[in-house]
């Protein structure tokens, strides 16, 4: 009696770790460093990692709903290229808030045509989906390397008002960083969007079976629309927190966000099959990266090693992921 | 004779090869250009060039039949690359470079366990290996080029055999070989089979998991071959021809015809595929054409025959 009670103990903490694991991992990161790391707790650090909380939790966002639809976005690098260094030159043209508004209405038309090359191919299966998004990625980032000439923009270039970017990148509201405030509001709408509009019960249904769901009645067609122009539009705020942060734009600013974005929403327990998933998911997979970078940083581990890290983090987290099922 | 059309082999490549009009387009667009693209020299510049992009091709191919895909090979292009030149002062030239092949086929070997045995998706592990191998490259040579110490080491890639450059012979037989082993093996065949349907080649009797498995290993192999061929090449280790190589690979493997659904295409497809995007490098430097345009013009293509690919699919699910 009391053996059978153990064994459900038993399994049911076994159920607990393995839909919790990621929880489980941050609490362990955060004890065993703290305890190896007093300075992890102070309050300089924790300030540190609410700021990290910036470009790539913003892209990571985006690329949750086209992973919940069943497809991939490659193209987020390109278009945080693009974004950056027309928003940047825009600053002096049209003013500051034009600037911002263009800025953010490019990334989310390079995601409306990446829809509807997809669309218009009658691409349906992720891997069309990432070689048209590599393609279009090129695309973007060659743009943005013809439009500055390859160089890189710098904000004592500009001679106008440039206080929105400049509190974007580095305003506080009392302890709290602005870019953080951004992320607390665009997580709030984006979890209603998710979980209380049909459109993104839609996408849902979408990425877990694209026939049945057509079937049904879903407009599987405006659902891949909704999905990669939120996407561009999330890597066009991504694009303007980053460069607003370090106060310069090169056309090349956007490498590598494409890779650590989707390890973002993979980590944080998107299957990539589509169907399921949450922005909250992701927010807990970008925490884990920044945890991790964090504490790496704090051992004084080389920053090759850490990517090390978030390879072999990647491959373990689809490799559990896929157990799972 | 609608059926004749059909079935004229000549014109089911032409349908089924996106790769190979293109090349034709560009080889009768040069004959008006004046040029010189039709030089005995630039044609055999342009081979070599490709070369180690083909070499990657023809493994990443036997995965890509069988039903998977390949993205790691860029890091294990890079990190065998660089074990080839850093091990060199341990225990000699040609040790080393087996050493790096044998790494290679290491880490084929844990891409097949997590992709067949344990049944991920392909394309997001291998990716996440890519990642992995990235770091352990820029480890290994804290973000430096590594050059090699040893003379000889540089003469395998760069040197000449009557004439021929050496690394345009390495890579003709190498595609003689896997091409061969595509057609002719029962290894090969049985990777069509897997490809084509994964559950009827395993009732049929193929050791499926031992096969698709293989794929992964030698694939591994091949990248790591190709890894060292380039360190000689460059005569430098580096971590960073890695970055866009496996995208580039995997997508010209796609655009030469063979499919991402598995069981279709072959080497000489996935071979044009990838002397496409050499020979469209190549007549865009002749053509004087500055280098962003030319990321913008390969970016196009891209995107371009991979829409063709997926619009002809979608009117054949359409036909039936």
């Amino acid at each position: 009696m009391s053996g059978i009670a153990k064994e459900g103990t038993l399994r049911s903490v076994a159920d607990f770790m393995r839909s919790y694991l990621l929880v489980v991992l941050i609490a362990a990161l955060v004890i065993g460093t703290a305890i190896f790391e007093p300075r992890f707790l102070s309050g300089m650090n924790l300030i540190n990692l609410m700021r990290q909380f910036g470009p790539l939790i913003m892209v990571a966002l985006g690329m949750t709903f086209v992973i919940m639809g069943g497809f991939i976005d490659l193209s987020v690098a390109g278009i945080i290229n693009l974004v950056a260094v027309v928003t940047i030159s825009l600053i002096q043209i049209v003013g500051q808030v034009p600037a911002l508004i263009l800025g953010l209405a490019i990334g989310a038309a390079c995601g409306a045509l990446n829809s509807a090359v997809i669309l218009s191919s009658g691409a349906l299966t992720q891997a069309e989906a990432l070689f048209m998004t590599f393609g279009m990625s090129t695309v973007y980032s060659a743009l943005a390397l013809l439009y500055s000439h390859g160089s890189t923009m710098h904000f004592w270039d500009i001679n106008k008002s440039k206080s929105l970017f400049q509190a974007i990148g580095a305003g506080k509201v009392g302890p709290v960083s602005i870019s953080f405030l951004i992320f607390l509001a665009l997580l709030a709408l984006l979890w209603l969007f998710q979980t209380k509009t049909t459109e993104g019960r839609a996408i849902r249904l979408t990425g877990g079976n694209k026939i049945a769901a057509e079937l049904v009645g879903i407009r599987i067609r405006r659902s891949i629309v909704v999905i990669y122009t939120l996407c561009g539009l999330m890597a066009g705020v991504g694009a303007i927190v980053l460069f607003s942060r370090i106060t310069t734009a090169a056309p090349v600013i956007g490498a590598g966000f494409e890779t650590n974005a989707i390890l973002a929403v993979v980590v944080g327990g998107t299957t990539l099959k589509g169907g399921n998933g949450s922005v909250l998911r992701t927010v807990m997979g970008v925490l884990l990266i920044i945890l991790m970078s964090n504490c790496l940083n704090l051992l004084g581990v080389s920053p090759y090693l850490q990517v090390v890290a978030k390879g072999a983090i990647l491959v373990f987290a689809i490799w559990l992921d896929n157990r799972k099922q | 004779m609608v059926l004749t059309l059909r079935s004229n082999p000549l014109v089911g490549i032409l349908t089924k090869q996106k790769a190979l009009p293109f090349i034709l387009v560009m080889l009768v667009g040069m004959l008006f250009s004046k040029t010189r693209f039709y030089t005995p020299y630039n044609l055999l510049d342009m081979l070599n060039s490709s070369s180690i992009l083909l070499i990657l091709a023809f493994g990443v191919t036997l995965t890509i039949v069988a039903g998977g895909c390949d993205l790691s090979i860029g890091g294990i292009l890079v990190v065998s690359g660089i074990l080839s030149i850093k091990l060199q002062p341990v225990m000699g030239m040609w040790p080393a470079i087996l050493c790096a092949i044998v790494f290679g086929l290491l880490i084929g070997f844990v891409n097949g366990f997590l992709v067949v045995h344990q049944k991920t998706e392909p394309f997001i592990i291998t990716l996440g290996m890519g990642l992995l191998l990235t770091g352990v490259a820029q480890q290994l040579t804290d973000a430096h080029p590594l050059p090699s110490q040893i003379s000889d080491f540089m003469m395998i890639s760069n040197g000449t055999f009557y004439g021929l450059p050496n690394l345009v012979i390495i890579t003709l037989v190498l595609f003689l070989l896997s091409a061969w082993l595509m057609r002719y093996t029962q290894f090969g065949r049985n990777l069509y089979a897997i490809g084509g349907d994964y559950e009827v080649a395993r009732y049929s009797g193929i050791n499926v998991i031992r096969t698709k498995w293989l794929a992964f290993v030698l694939s591994g192999g091949t990248a790591a071959f190709a890894g060292f061929l380039l360190s000689s090449k460059l005569n430098t280790g580096s971590a960073i021809y890695g970055d866009l190589t496996a995208l580039v690979v995997n997508c010209g493997v796609v655009v030469g015809g063979t499919s991402f659904a598995g069981g279709i295409g072959g080497i000489p497809q996935s071979a044009l595929g990838l002397l496409a995007f050499g020979m469209l490098d190549n007549v865009m430097n002749m053509l004087d054409i500055t280098s962003y345009i030319q990321i913008l013009l390969k970016g196009a293509v891209i995107v371009a025959i991979i829409w063709l690919d997926s619009f002809a699919q979608k009117r054949k699910r359409e036909a039936i």
